[in-house]
């Protein structure tokens, strides 16, 4: 019965595919929508986002426990019946889908403003999709191991970023709670979609070779991406100041761009390159998980072909229709629609019913 | 023509199926004289087959030596065959099995074998009334002395290379590890060209596992023939479209001891000079056995030389060209003023000029490699003085790009091993492309999709990128850095081995 004993993840693994799922293209936006919300105190916001997201992800992991070989996709037909079973995986699989389309689409539309600006978008998303398709191609093992790779690839960032550390003014965060709790509140409702990727816990799960520090590495991933995050936040506060930091769309990449050396300008083009690494260990599982949903659905046990269909899909989407900067912002509310839904609400509803079949179950072996 | 064609392909399938169904041998006769005309029949237009009846009454009878001319040792036949057979004293009662004075003796009872072992090598004593003929094994062909190996001096280590000859090579691997559990396995392979395979493991260090996938990929070969051990690898790699190689092959038998000790199997093919080794990691071919008698920090700067000449010479080219056609924005004012400056005269795209060059080199370097040495210092001339300084003068190539290849070249250098320095020699092309076409974006797009293959990539059923990703940090003692040697207690996880352990505390005591 066991289906996943082949693709194993480790510990680390698990730990840096989901903190790679959930660190993309928002560490580039946050600190300006923070800074719309709540000002300079958006790393409170973001304090309690993280807090959200790691008590949701342990109800996760709680409720995976109960099934410990088993994906969503395989616990939904035993709950909800075979039909509704597979239309949830359907929906599951579409929301994956959503996601990874609106990321890729993300991607590309901020590699067309900064590097590429005069190549047509879906070039650039199939130049990505040819080093996807090699990592995702070999399972969830593949991208565990992707993830940790670009993990120790991207260690370099902090340490260049301290160089902008000289003309920061950490005055522009004070004072504390300025303006009281509500815009904190407020705030909040986006930091809990930047954390949007804990809900890997549902699939990785049972790839994960010692369970028992499923809460842990769950809650690791989270604080790592905590922390990523509000490094980024708190020198971005602190180095712009705060009316300046809203005109920029991307105020990381603007942050970026002011460091400079004797021998490199523009060191934002650097980052911003090897900034795709992160973006792509976001983008594949989803990817992975959407197409491994659909070929579960329609009982393949392969899941390259559904992988070849989708990647080849969205450059033809892209080279039909080019999505303006507003589709862009528009594709990315409907994702955190259904991020919360999925991830939030979905843990919530399921969790008591789940417990009660295995309950029930239970009893019945008793 | 078309039944010409299918007699052909029929003939194909027949040899294909040889092994498979066994047909009809003839044995060997009683009578000498059947056995010579059997030989004769299948041996014809053979003038190098050695024929030789002689009379050896008061023990046997008639008896006819046989064997090919070149592929014997002289004296041995003799000294230990012919000698004691022709020249025993009457009376005296003996077998001819005793007289011959020979290590090893065997029997055989058909014509299969005695064909076989004829063409092997191996010597055969017909007697007179007998239904079986003696194999004398007293082989001995051209040979090379033991040399110094051409494609991994030794600095530190000895300096014996492997030979032709697999009994040698095993022999030399053997002085390293006089160890009872070192197991041979021995193979035999190809339709034509029989070649010995010897798998040589350390039998309660080796994964079981592992060795097992090896030899049922072996047994799965069907061949004419096998000419060196590189032409193995093809068959039975993981991944055969990769550019990357998935064994390591060595020269040197220290070298080889050294990977058999931390668990690894390798395969000895008769006839090639060199040695197989699975399964293998990506990072096993930046290491060398040299690191290991080297003090151990100079070993460490070494290994992080050829990471970093890794990375040159592969993204050097490929970043050059990325800066000066399409993210210019990066380089300083005065350098990118400079660099244009060198550039004025060039009528080319960077690319092209890149192309130009490097392509230059390669042909150089090929040149060199088959020419013979007097006439290849000649090749080093013109490549190094008159391209090198004309094509710059002509305003062809600029300084920079020649700086750049050179720079490119001497780091392809240093990578130790020559299948991962020729991998890499391809994959800089490929990345030239794609940064003359998507500038940074193309190379991180480049080295995703290299990463992505390197992760997936397996040797063996085992990880190539072990032990970076998945993560084996007990072997990282061993990877960027070479810590002291008695830090490295256990055998590399990598290796999968059933033995973890390879030394106790052997930390050099400190004063007080």
């Amino acid at each position: 019965m066991k289906k996943y004993t082949y693709n194993q993840l480790s510990v680390l693994q698990y730990i840096l595919l989901i903190h790679g799922a959930q660190v993309g293209i928002g560490v580039l936006t946050i600190p300006r929508e923070l800074a719309e919300k709540a000002s300079t105190d958006g790393w409170i916001s973001l304090l309690i986002g993280w807090l959200a997201a790691t008590l949701v992800s342990l109800i996760i992991t709680n409720m995976m426990k109960q099934y410990p070989e088993k994906t969503i996709i395989d616990i939904f037909p035993l709950i909800l019946g075979k039909w509704l079973g597979r239309v949830a995986i359907a929906l599951m699989s579409i929301y994956c889908g959503i996601a990874a389309f609106v990321l890729l689409i993300n991607a590309t539309g901020i590699i067309n403003v900064w590097l590429l600006s005069q190549t047509p978008a879906y070039v650039v998303v199939f130049l990505f999709a040819l080093p996807t398709y090699l990592v995702i191609q070999g399972g969830v093992r593949a991208i565990g191991r992707y993830a940790e790779l670009v993990f120790y690839l991207t260690l370099w960032i902090p340490f260049v970023l301290t160089t902008a550390y000289r003309e920061v003014h950490w005055l522009n965060l004070l004072p504390v709670i300025k303006e009281g709790w509500h815009p904190i509140w407020e705030a909040s409702k986006s930091t809990v979609l930047s954390f949007l990727g804990f809900e890997f816990g549902y699939f990785a799960y049972p790839f994960l070779q010692k369970k028992q520090y499923a809460s842990l590495g769950i809650v690791i991933a989270n604080t790592l991406t905590m922390l990523v995050y509000i490094s980024v936040i708190i020198v971005c506060f602190a180095y712009f100041s705060p009316d300046e930091i809203k005109e920029y769309t991307w105020p990381t990449l603007n942050l970026w761009k002011a460091i400079e050396f004797r021998f490199l300008e523009r060191v934002d083009i650097l980052f911003l390159s090897s900034y795709l690494f992160i973006l792509s260990t976001t983008a594949s599982p989803y990817i992975y998980f959407c197409v491994f949903s659909s070929s579960q659905l329609f009982g393949m046990k392969d899941h390259r072909k559904h992988l070849r269909l989708f990647l080849l899909l969205v450059p033809v989407a892209l080279w039909l229709y080019t999505p303006s900067f507003i589709d862009l912002k528009k594709a990315s509310q409907i994702w955190s629609y259904t991020g919360l839904f999925f991830a939030y609400a979905l843990p919530l509803l399921a969790w008591g019913p789940i417990k009660l079949s295995k309950r029930a179950e239970g009893g019945k072996k008793a | 023509m078309r039944g010409w064609l299918r007699r052909k392909k029929t003939s194909v399938k027949d040899r294909m199926s040889h092994s498979s169904e066994p047909i009809r041998v003839r044995e060997i006769s009683e009578r000498l004289s059947d056995n010579l005309a059997e030989l004769n029949a299948i041996f014809t237009l053979t003038p190098d087959l050695v024929i030789r009846t002689f009379a050896c009454q008061h023990i046997e009878g008639m008896v006819t030596l046989v064997y090919l001319n070149g592929l014997v040792d002289k004296n041995s036949i003799n000294n230990n065959v012919l000698r004691p057979l022709l020249s025993h004293p009457e009376g005296e009662k003996s077998s001819v099995f005793d007289l011959l004075s020979v290590g090893k003796v065997s029997v055989a009872y058909d014509f299969r074998k005695v064909e076989t072992e004829i063409l092997l090598g191996s010597s055969l004593l017909f007697i007179e009334g007998r239904k079986e003929v003696l194999v004398i094994e007293a082989n001995g062909w051209p040979q090379r002395a033991i040399e110094d190996p051409q494609l991994e001096a030794a600095l530190k280590g000895g300096h014996q290379g492997f030979v032709e000859t697999d009994t040698q090579n095993i022999a030399l691997i053997r002085r390293y590890i006089p160890n009872r559990e070192l197991k041979i396995k021995e193979m035999w392979l190809g339709e034509r060209g029989l070649t010995k395979l010897s798998i040589i493991f350390l039998a309660d260090v080796t994964n079981p596992e592992i060795l097992q996938e090896l030899e049922d990929r072996l047994k799965s070969i069907k061949v004419d023939s096998i000419l060196n051990a590189s032409e193995l690898e093809e068959y039975i790699e993981d991944n055969p479209y990769s550019l990357f190689p998935q064994f390591l092959t060595s020269e040197r038998p220290d070298s080889v001891a050294s990977h058999i000790l931390q668990g690894k199997i390798a395969v000895v093919v008769d006839r090639s000079p060199s040695v197989l080794i699975g399964p293998a990691t990506f990072v096993s071919f930046f290491q060398n056995v040299d690191d290991y008698g080297t003090r151990w920090p100079v070993a460490t700067f070494i290994r992080m030389l050829r990471y970093l000449a890794f990375l040159i010479a592969t993204f050097l080219p490929a970043i050059y060209i990325a800066l000066i056609s399409f993210n210019y924005e990066v380089i300083p004012l005065d350098l990118i003023l400079s660099v244009g400056e060198s550039r004025e005269k060039v009528p080319f795209p960077p690319l092209l000029e890149a192309f130009i060059m490097e392509l230059t080199l390669e042909m150089l370097r090929e040149s060199g490699i088959r020419l013979p040495a007097p006439i290849g210092q000649t090749v080093g001339i013109v490549g190094g003085i008159v391209i090198g300084q004309a094509v710059v003068q002509a305003g062809i190539v600029s300084n920079i790009m020649v700086i750049v290849v050179a720079f490119t070249a001497i780091s392809s250098f240093i990578i130790p091993n020559y299948d991962m320095a020729s991998a890499v020699r391809l994959i800089r092309f490929l990345m030239m492309i794609l940064a003359a076409m998507f500038g940074f974006v193309g190379i991180i797009v480049g080295l995703m999709a290299l990463i992505g293959h390197l992760i997936t990539l397996e040797s063996l059923g085992v990880p190539y990128g072990s032990p970076l990703a998945p993560a084996r940090f007990g072997d990282w003692k061993d990877l960027f850095i070479r810590l002291p040697l008695w830090k490295m207690k256990d055998r590399p996880l990598s290796a999968h081995t059933i033995e973890e352990q390879r030394q106790g505390d052997n930390r050099p005591r400190e004063d007080g």
